[in-house]
């Protein structure tokens, strides 16, 4: 990424952190919130493949870990899977196709949360498999499904910046549906 | 040339969860002034103003939005309210919120007068928000370390004892709440106090259980346990924490299998008062 597009996909991330401690904190069904920060490197393992879903999965991971009271460093840890995995696993997909965002969002959303929870507890945090699963799972799917689309023509805009333009080029085909 | 991409991509990505284990090492081997909960603190200094401003600016939208989506119903409302307003006038003591925060303010002030905490100070503070992650049973507060809170404080209010303080900022902290499931009291009961146990949170969804408690240990349902302050507790003694709701002795089992609830109402969290209390070392 250009040093442009690394401001730009830090403001975005400041944004969605800055929504998820407030708006979303707010949306409660029966004490589970949705989780909207796992869409970024969704989002920009979608756009620019596995590398930038990775890069960008760590540091937006490391801001959320900031303000969470569960081990700093694992939502990194979960961004950098989560962006390679999803990355990889939608290389050979024809990005145009209509249900690759909304899938990708609610499978990438609940594996994450899985993962999350279940590292969390290899690391000592026993209480982050004692949940909820069935409302957690149910609640971030809906809501990451619906966001997704909004997220990623944030991180569309973050990403394509005229200096990564001609990297994005390069790494994909025009017919790629990134644009 | 692809060969070579994929192998910087996998280089990429192998620093990055090394960097990320390597971070969560450090922060889960340190404690209070660690590296990362420096960072934590500059970070959450940094943010808190940030997230507070963006508050401040949606509140008034959203309760546009909200009366905009209920107007008919409002007017209505609103007609019926100035029809009654005398009457509100002269019971608005009895508000239901305001009792609500009386009755909480009244058992912060008899939990004030335990012997166990009268003697020790406290700064009562207001709760800023219910829980930042689906992943643990917190509430955030806004004293820290500028007011004398820090790590390790035990937190009451609402009828007993709501946690225990496990981060702390300049002017905000993060309380583990009694019922999360990381939560461990060091508990006392029946008469003289004679009985001791482990009080376990079980996560929001379950109940609290009393682990420890060996089979035939004279116990009735709505027993009361209190923390034991023994050498080196976390809590202070005396602070009421659980009453038992169920008791079960099963055929050879080694303990007790009891069931029970927090004392303070965990929901109707909005004072809390932080005990300036720290566990001996």
């Amino acid at each position: 990424m250009s040093g442009r597009a690394t401001i730009r996909v830090a403001l975005v991330a400041l944004l969605l952190l800055l929504a998820q401690s407030t708006v979303i904190l707010s949306i409660r069904i029966g004490g589970t919130h949705p989780d909207i920060l796992w869409l970024l490197p969704i989002t920009a393992a979608l756009l620019a493949g596995p590398e930038t879903g990775a890069i960008v999965g760590f540091w937006s991971g490391l801001a959320f870990d900031l303000v969470l009271p569960t081990p700093f460093g694992l939502g990194a840890l979960v961004g950098c899977i989560l962006g390679y995995s999803i990355g990889a696993a939608t290389v050979a997909v024809d990005k145009r196709a209509v249900w690759l965002k909304p899938v990708a969002a609610v499978v990438g959303s609940v594996a994450a949360d899985m993962l999350f929870s279940v590292l969390g507890a290899i690391f000592g945090q026993q209480q982050m498999v004692q949940i909820d699963f069935f409302s957690l799972f149910a609640i971030v799917a809906i809501s990451s499904a619906f966001l997704v689309l909004p997220v990623n023509r944030l991180m569309r805009w973050a990403l394509l910046v005229e200096g990564n333009r001609r990297t994005l080029v390069s790494a994909h085909s025009p017919e790629s549906g990134i644009w | 040339m692809a060969r070579s991409r994929r192998s910087r991509r996998t280089l990429t990505v192998v620093v990055l969860v090394v960097l990320s284990l390597t971070i969560i090492s450090v922060d889960l081997t340190g404690r209070t002034h660690t590296i990362t909960s420096g960072v934590k603190s500059v970070a959450n200094g940094v943010f808190s103003p940030l997230r507070h401003a963006v508050v401040d600016v949606l509140s008034p939208i959203g309760d546009f939005f909200a009366g905009a989506v209920h107007y008919g119903s409002l007017q209505s409302e609103n007609q019926k309210l100035r029809a009654t307003v005398g009457g509100l006038r002269q019971q608005q003591a009895e508000n239901a919120f305001e009792k609500n925060q009386l009755s909480q303010l009244r058992q912060l002030m008899e939990l004030k007068n335990l012997p166990s905490i009268s003697a020790l100070p406290t700064v009562t503070a207001q709760t800023q928000e219910m829980g930042t992650s689906n992943f643990t049973n917190t509430i955030t507060i806004d004293k820290g370390r500028a007011d004398g809170v820090d790590v390790g404080m035990p937190v009451v209010g609402a009828g007993g004892l709501v946690g225990q303080v496990i981060q702390s900022f300049h002017h905000t902290a993060v309380v583990r709440l009694v019922n999360d499931g990381q939560s461990k009291v060091g508990v006392s009961f029946g008469t003289a106090q004679s009985h001791t146990a482990t009080v376990d949170g079980q996560g929001p969804v379950s109940l609290m259980t009393a682990d420890l408690v060996p089979p035939h240990t004279p116990l009735h349902q709505g027993e009361i346990m209190y923390t034991s302050g023994f050498d080196a507790a976390a809590f202070p003694p005396g602070v009421p924490v659980a009453r038992v709701t169920s008791v079960h002795t099963s055929a050879g089992a080694s303990q007790e299998t009891i069931a029970v609830t927090p004392m303070a109402n965990l929901s109707q969290l909005a004072y809390v008062d932080v005990v300036l209390w720290e566990p001996a070392a």
